[in-house]
């Protein structure tokens, strides 16, 4: 695999709420490389976004980040906020998931994407208002010279999307953090986001960071996967690693709960009884006990043992945490 | 911008069946009450001879709709009161006669209207300052002691009654420090510094008062506007902490406030009957106060009208304002 652009270690996010520290995000590694893709996977509250808006700095000051982020080898964890304001929209871009909020209601689109240019370019608002033209032209948006004079409501939602793809690209990023781009659209629209992000990575050789839970997608754009539940790695490894050879109950519940064509049809989608534990309020044990499958099988260790991540079989590093031996085979 | 145009023009329309509507409930409560304007007029001893000479001259003997209409006529016409040497004329636009004070009310208000103006508008700018400012340095600091003094000082200033401010003021600047004259006004066109001078304690005064309201709807403007996902985009591109909490910030919370601050200008406009009270200065509220004393019916109703007058052109303001301040308004 190619040198990693952007390397994660040991991650950890921690929350000082009134009703204590709360541990959103609890040791996680990851890395992508140039032109690769990396999809987080996980439910609402397992800690994905707060991951990427870790990785980005840009986290309310209550959060307290520790462990490594390397950007090309650099630590960002801990630079001056001056240093970092520098690094964030200019080497790592966000594109988030509802455009109709992530954009200024009052500033035309074509202001906000050269505001984004002009915040690490030394230009003039007329050279970055035309950078912006060229931009939006190139995320898709028709007339793009007249339509960047238009506000945010007076696009749809999916050319809002286009919009804030093009304000996270106007720099160049080496890394661009997508944090699940496509939810808020309609199917058909979805797939052309989808396709953008693919063709502007193939392009200018952007690390991507795909955030979602639409494992369809996944499947689809990723090379590599990592499965959080509760802050924690569940399971990580290629794509067909996890599709294939899925190690983690987990895992295996998401994919039981995906619709399939390729297969048989069952009466009906299974899912992951209970919901997802509130960050830190699993001690000791196995996060996913209580709505796992398997525990009976394991048996207390689960319950009293916090599982590491392990090696599976599988291409380069798969890897699950789960006290299982061997793969499981799906229960019904 | 035909649109806006059509719209002024419609409000426009609609103020003046407003102000006729307006002008005429006004004319009725105050011709209603029991005293006579004429038997002031007439003096002592007055004889039930020269009452009705003078009722007929100040045409108190007509009917009150035909007082009504007179006056309604006087607005585009002008009026004469009695024939010949002793006739008084009031020259269109007329809004009544003041008898007492001799002079047609149009141009009494014309007269007062500088120094009002001056007071309010010398003590907008600057409520307008110290309670932005305030406010977002509050909402910056949620919770800490800034923000802690910053609400306190808008408590009091919501609390404290102006003419109270005022006296205490007047006792330590002016009389204790003898720094600041104590009352009286100077034209500005006399001279300016001696103007600002005269009125740099009652702007004071004002401004204190009224920048309560805006520190505390600043505060809580900006509170929800900070927490706007836009506010995470424009971190995420790298904007710097000024210029994510005031072009983009403030940029939204803009929209309240300038409504407050159209409808409490336009308000104070009409007469800052207090403050011109308590710092002897001769202007509307000053004009109205001592005409409701003196039974003068003509000023009262002159000036209702007027500071109602003020407050629906505020009104129309706030709302053209509004619509260039929020392009998502559209004023079709």
């Amino acid at each position: 695999m190619a040198e990693p652009v952007l390397e994660v270690h040991d991650l950890r996010v921690t929350f000082d709420t009134e009703g204590g520290l709360v541990p959103a995000v609890d040791g996680i590694d990851f890395s992508v490389a140039a032109g690769q893709t990396l999809a987080i996977v996980g439910e609402s509250g397992s800690g994905k976004s707060v991951s990427s808006a870790a990785v980005m700095g840009i986290l309310p000051s209550n959060a307290e980040v520790k462990g490594e982020v390397l950007l090309d080898g650099r630590e960002l964890v801990g630079l001056p906020s001056d240093e970092l304001r520098k690094i964030r929209g200019n080497d790592i871009a966000l594109v988030f998931q509802d455009a109709l909020s992530a954009l200024n209601p009052y500033y035309t689109v074509g202001w906000q994407v050269a505001e984004a240019y002009r915040l690490h370019h030394d230009v003039s608002k007329k050279a970055a208002f035309q950078r912006a033209i060229e931009l939006l032209d190139k995320v898709g948006i028709p007339d793009a010279a007249r339509r960047a004079k238009s506000y945010p409501h007076e696009f749809s939602g999916g050319m809002r999307q286009r919009v804030v793809i093009a304000m996270a690209l106007v720099n160049d990023p080496r890394v661009l953090i997508a944090d699940e781009p496509t939810t808020a659209l309609d199917v058909t629209v979805q797939a052309q986001i989808m396709q953008l992000l693919a063709d502007v990575q193939e392009e200018f050789g952007t690390a991507l960071v795909l955030i979602s839970h639409d494992l369809g997608v996944v499947a689809e754009v990723a090379d590599d996967v990592l499965v959080m539940y509760a802050g924690r790695a569940a399971e990580r490894g290629t794509v067909r690693d996890l599709f294939h050879r899925a190690a983690h109950p987990y895992s295996l519940g998401l994919l039981g709960a995906m619709p399939r064509i390729d297969v048989p049809p069952r009466p009906r989608l299974t899912t992951i009884p209970g919901s997802p534990p509130s960050p830190g309020s699993i001690k000791t044990g196995c996060p996913f006990q209580p709505r796992c499958a398997y525990t009976e099988r394991v048996g207390e260790r689960c319950i009293t043992e916090r599982p590491e991540l392990t090696p599976r079989p599988g291409e380069g590093d798969h890897e699950a945490a789960c006290h299982l031996g061997r793969r499981p085979e799906a229960v019904v | 911008m035909p649109d806006i145009l059509w719209f002024i023009i419609r409000r426009l329309l609609a103020t003046v069946l407003v102000m006729l509507a307006l002008s005429l409930a006004v004319y009725l409560i105050f011709y209603a009450i029991p005293a006579d304007p004429a038997h002031l007029a007439c003096g002592k001893p007055c004889t039930p001879d020269r009452l009705e000479q003078a009722r007929h001259f100040m045409q108190l003997d007509q009917s009150t709709i035909q007082q009504y209409l007179n006056f309604l006529k006087g607005i585009f016409a002008g009026r004469t009161f009695g024939e010949g040497a002793a006739a008084v004329h009031c020259n269109a636009p007329c809004f009544g006669y003041s008898f007492p004070l001799a002079r047609p009310v149009t141009t009494l208000i014309l007269d007062r209207l500088p120094v009002t103006a001056s007071i309010a508008v010398g003590a907008a700018v600057l409520w307008l300052i110290i309670g932005v400012s305030l406010g977002v340095v509050a909402a910056l600091n949620r919770g800490r002691p800034l923000d802690r003094l910053a609400v306190g000082v808008a408590l009091i200033g919501v609390s404290t009654p102006s003419f109270l401010l005022g006296l205490l003021a007047i006792l330590v600047f002016g009389f204790w420090l003898n720094m600041v004259p104590v009352n009286g006004y100077v034209p500005f066109s006399e001279s300016p510094v001696d103007w600002a001078w005269h009125l740099v304690t009652p702007w004071l005064v004002l401004a204190v008062l009224q920048a309560a309201s805006y520190i505390r709807l600043t505060r809580a403007q900006m509170l929800e506007e900070l927490n706007l996902d836009h506010i995470t985009t424009a971190r995420a591109k790298g904007a710097g902490e000024a210029r994510v909490v005031v072009t983009h910030g403030l940029r939204g919370a803009l929209v309240p406030i300038v409504t407050l601050f159209g409808l409490d200008l336009g308000g104070l406009l009409g007469g800052a009957i207090l403050t011109e009270k308590v710092f002897s200065m001769q202007g509307l509220g000053e004009l109205l106060i001592s005409a409701v004393g003196q039974l003068d019916v003509a000023v009262v109703v002159g000036v209702t009208l007027f500071s109602a007058f003020l407050i629906i052109v505020a009104n129309l303001v706030v709302d053209i304002v509004h619509g260039a301040l929020d392009p998502r308004v559209s004023h079709g």
